[in-house]
């Protein structure tokens, strides 16, 4: 079936079905099932967010206000492992714009871009709270506290 | 009955009446934005804070929404306190760094005494307020078509997607209840264009005038109770029909009294 609407017509219901079953259908689920199809699909795609809105009996409008309102969510697809380099003013002063530099070099993409084999993408935040081992950069689930260009390279490997 | 001081008069309001209805119902008027009789208030503008007090609170006051403030028995409303006037003013100055152009926003602001924002002007100009009053009447009329998308600085009201809504039936209950006419349609006599979206009128079987469009005549009919034939004629010759069957009634009643 052609879909015009985007080359992500292909997404795996499967996954979603999933989701749907462990939440009472209802407006309350909302931000819960979000969260997991961000997590199982690595972004919210535009037929899974049409279909959250009619199991969960949720107009659209509301689920694209609650998608496009919440930074943990995102309509592109993302990367594998997601790097947050801390922008706040604690990181910023000791060597943020280094690291994203150092980052933006090594994987060639700008802050929002993901790389072309979607392995990383790359984001900037403010301050995550951690101020005391600033600057601090995320990879996946880790914190790199007190985080130096030069050690960087070894967490952007592809394939582990 | 909750018995309130506004601004010096002693004011009865009812219970559950919000602040801002029990100063308009003592003619004390207080600007606002997002505030409208056909939907819920929603404090979005900010523009109608007031400060609230009770005499056992020595001088202490806090500011309110008048809009979202449910009344109380025994408390004292400024509504044009300096602290009030100086939020509004703030409220003002930083609508119209988002709005320089919009005649709504630059006339309430110069009735504040704010001719030109001190803040940064907006880059790209918007004559949308966020007062919420699209997204609002929208949801009232069972569509929830349109919403508002992203946030802070970059937020804006839009569809879902910024596609044509497949909700939206093309009532244009949005673009009127609009107070700067940021929302644009075109309306003929055959076709209807709002959000990027296109409707077929529907022609009134009696006099001709397209006045709905096909879609709600079809979403009003598919509420079911009252057949569609209903929502096809036009207000205008529905109320004629009305004038009619009341003057044959009229005369009907009038014809044994005599
Ligand atoms: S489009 Fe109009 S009604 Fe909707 S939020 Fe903006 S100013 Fe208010
Ligand atoms: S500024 Fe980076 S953790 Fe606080
Ligand atoms: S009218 Fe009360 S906040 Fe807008």
């Amino acid at each position: 079936m052609g879909d015009a609407m985007s080359g992500y017509s292909c997404v795996d219901h499967g996954l979603v079905d999933a989701i749907l079953e462990r939440y009472p259908r209802e407006e309350p689920s909302l931000i819960q099932v979000l969260q997991d199809v961000q997590r199982a699909y690595n972004f919210l795609p535009c037929e899974v967010l049409t279909r959250v809105s009619r199991e969960l009996g949720v107009p659209l409008s509301k689920v694209f206000s609650v998608a496009t309102f919440y930074k943990a969510f995102s309509l592109t697809p993302q990367g594998r492992v997601i790097i947050k380099v801390c922008t706040g003013t604690a990181c910023h002063i000791r060597g943020a714009p280094l690291l994203i530099e150092e980052v933006q070099r090594r994987l060639g993409i700008l802050p929002g871009g993901t790389t072309e084999d979607a392995a990383f993408s790359l984001h900037t935040v403010n301050c995550v709270g951690a101020c005391a081992m600033a600057p601090v950069v995320i990879v996946g689930d880790k914190y790199l506290g007190n985080a130096k260009a030069a050690g960087l390279a070894a967490h952007l490997t592809r394939g582990e | 009955m909750p018995t309130l001081t506004i601004d010096g008069h002693t004011v009865h309001a009812d219970h559950g009446q919000f602040l801002l209805a029990a100063c308009r119902s003592a003619g004390i008027q207080i600007p606002t934005l997002c505030d409208h009789p056909a939907v819920e208030p929603y404090g979005g503008c900010r523009l109608c804070v007031v400060d609230v007090t009770r005499p056992e609170w020595n001088g202490w006051c806090k500011m309110v929404v008048a809009c979202l403030f449910p009344v109380e028995d025994g408390i004292v409303v400024h509504t044009a306190s300096t602290r009030v006037i100086e939020v509004r003013k703030v409220v003002l100055d930083l609508l119209l760094a988002r709005c320089p152009d919009t005649p709504l926003v630059r006339d309430l602001a110069a009735r504040h005494g704010i001719l030109a924002t001190s803040y940064v002007r907006n880059q790209q100009p918007t004559d949308c307020i966020l007062c919420g009053l699209c997204t609002r009447i929208c949801d009232r009329m069972g569509m929830s078509a349109i919403g508002s998308v992203d946030r802070g600085a970059g937020r804006e009201i839009a569809t879902p997607f910024r596609e044509p809504p497949a909700a939206c039936i093309g009532c244009l209950a949005c673009a009127e209840i609009c107070p700067t006419g940021f929302i644009r349609y075109e309306s003929g006599t055959a076709r209807r264009k709002i959000w990027d979206k296109d409707f077929d009128m529907l022609r009134c079987p009696r006099c001709g005038r397209s006045h709905i469009t096909v879609a709600q005549a079809d979403f009003f009919a598919g509420r079911g109770g009252v057949p569609r034939s209903y929502f096809e004629i036009c207000d205008v010759c529905k109320r004629k029909d009305l004038a009619v069957a009341a003057t044959r009634l009229a005369c009907a009643t009038e014809t044994p009294a005599r």
